[in-house]
């Protein structure tokens, strides 16, 4: 088995009054899926963040491609930058809105590149076709596409880095649930495709179940991982049905 | 007596590009003491039903059909005697729960603020407030009632607004998309209060949602949405183990549960509905016929009815 692509060391963040969570310790293998799950405001999101540097963590360790990203400096951040990404829940407010969408999809490789926009619209086109999004897509602002129209643009943004690991932090949670099954079966297609891993952040235990190889349980600040079958079986014992039927 | 009966509602959006047909030719009706979901997906037209019934649709919005709550009909009701149906008899649990509190009140004054209006005294107001934020599970309800809504999470506004839906024990509910947003165990909580107030108080509930798995558990009857209409209408667990028409079974084998099979391409635009089935460009049984001849929601016994001329046998 090859090194992991992302290792996580005794991850902790707390703010002025109190710990987040402590002690996070696992790991995530190459072409993996590991999901982050835990109720509203159990610190997944923020853990999340601070894997991509979003937020600076209190203490532990964040190792990727050998190097420590927890004590790295902006600079050097920012050149490992292509090889780690993330998508956000909240579909309206990922993309620039004063931005079409051929210069939003074209802008990662503009930056990271340094080409120009014609250029970098080339190089993406395909991934644009794979990703399900046509030519008449790319002339519309935002505000202009459905939701799940967007997530396809943030995916084929973040697939044209060639990221090694990609945070998505509830990406279809705003979503329908054929919108859903799209983006999701898009997610897992295209990681078959690039050898993605995937940490995935979200709420529902079904969504968990299809997405993720393992489950780390955060309640209370503390992180427990679970194999698929193991975490079926606390999300059983700790949720009643929604309703008495 | 049957509670509420909508019939042959259609309602027109007219914009500058021309006219968006939002719901068309809905019909359904509903007994006391049922819920009755709304089920589709972003823009199907499902939360333009709830706002038709309670009147709180744009005044550009063209409206035609009946409704009829309680033996009246509302669609012809003077303002004045609809706005003292509204929250006495009719309640909403808003889809915006941002937008639907006041930000200069504390939580629990924009609960008590309808036991003042309706002549209890403050402190009975405030008490009563506060037993309803125990039951939306917004616990510990003292410092929470002095917060203002900022200070809530988006789950705990959502919970906050059912609150102030439920305070007045009317007897129909309609609940836009309770649970959006809300994580599992906080969807349990709404799902739960919902659910107690129908069997406490024979109280109706209208709950359009797009969450399946909420619908599945809490409704009696399920009418499913497609481009402004029902497309299939019928008791919860036939549409959920027999569905009929295309649209239902691929919306329920995307659920991720039932093995998250995609649905390719999106539902048409409803200022440009097409000729014939609705449904038709996404559907793997359609025919010649599906493209010229519009198919009628067929009533084929007292267990609902399906809109396809190709439906799948029950």
């Amino acid at each position: 088995m090859s090194s992991p692509v992302l290792q996580l060391t005794g991850l902790s963040k707390s703010y002025g009054h109190g710990d987040i969570f402590s002690g996070i310790s696992f790991e995530v293998g190459s072409g993996k899926t590991v999901g982050l799950f835990g109720q509203s405001g159990s610190g997944k999101s923020t853990l999340g963040r601070c894997i991509m540097r979003l937020e600076a963590p209190s203490s532990g360790h964040i190792t990727m491609q050998g190097m420590d990203l927890a004590r790295m400096g902006l600079r050097k951040l920012r050149e490992l930058r292509p090889s780690f990404q993330m998508i956000f829940q909240h579909p309206e407010v990922s993309l620039n809105p004063r931005m079409i969408l051929a210069e939003s999809v074209a802008e990662p490789l503009m930056v990271h590149k340094g080409i120009g926009m014609d250029e970098a619209l080339k190089e993406i086109a395909p991934l644009i076709r794979r990703v399900g999004l046509r030519d008449e897509h790319l002339a519309r602002y935002p505000h202009q596409l459905s939701g799940g129209e967007v997530q396809r643009a943030v995916l084929s943004r973040i697939f044209s880095l060639k990221p090694k690991l990609v945070v998505a932090d509830e990406p279809t949670s705003m979503l329908d649930v054929s919108v859903q099954a799209q983006v999701l079966r898009l997610m897992q297609d295209l990681q078959k495709e690039t050898g993605v891993s995937y940490l995935f952040i979200s709420h529902d235990p079904d969504v968990m179940s299809v997405m993720c190889d393992q489950v780390l349980w955060l309640d209370h600040g503390n992180g427990v991982m679970y194999d698929r079958a193991a975490f079926l079986d606390r999300v059983k014992t700790e949720y009643i049905p929604v309703a008495p039927t | 007596m049957t509670l509420l009966t909508v019939h042959d509602l259609n309602v027109h959006f007219p914009t500058g590009e021309g006219s968006v047909h939002a719901s068309r030719d809905i019909s359904f009706s509903m007994e006391p003491g049922e819920v009755l979901g709304l089920v589709g997906e972003t823009g199907s037209g499902k939360s333009v039903i709830g706002q038709a019934i309670i009147r709180l649709l744009p005044t550009s919005a063209q409206i035609t059909g009946e409704i009829r709550f309680d033996g009246q009909e509302l669609t012809t009701l003077p303002d004045h005697t609809m706005h003292a149906l509204r929250g006495r008899s009719i309640s909403l649990v808003p889809q915006n729960p941002s937008g639907s509190l006041d930000p200069l009140i504390r939580n629990g004054m924009q609960i008590a603020e309808i036991f003042i209006e309706r002549g209890a005294t403050k402190n009975t107001a405030w008490d009563k407030a506060r037993d309803l934020l125990v039951a939306v599970g917004l616990i510990p309800s003292d410092p929470i009632a002095k917060e203002y809504p900022h200070e809530l999470s988006g789950g705990m506004r959502q919970r906050l607004t059912t609150s102030i839906a439920i305070a007045e024990h009317s007897r129909l509910i309609i609940a836009d998309e309770p649970t959006k947003g809300l994580d599992y165990h906080a969807r349990a909580t709404t799902a739960r209060v919902l659910s107690d107030i129908r069997t406490r108080e024979n109280a109706s509930l209208l709950l359009i949602t797009h969450d399946l798995y909420l619908a599945e558990h809490l409704c009696d009857w399920i009418a499913v949405l497609y481009a402004g209409e029902i497309i299939e209408i019928g008791p919860a667990h036939h549409i959920f183990t027999q569905p009929r028409h295309p649209y239902t079974k691929a919306l329920i084998g995307a659920m991720p549960k039932n093995g998250l099979v995609p649905l390719d391409g999106q539902s048409p635009s409803l200022m440009a509905i097409p000729e014939g089935c609705s449904f038709r460009e996404r559907c793997t049984a359609c025919s010649n016929r599906c493209g010229t001849e519009h198919p009628d929601l067929k009533q084929e016994s007292l267990n609902g009815g399906v809109r396809c001329h190709h439906p799948f046998s029950s």
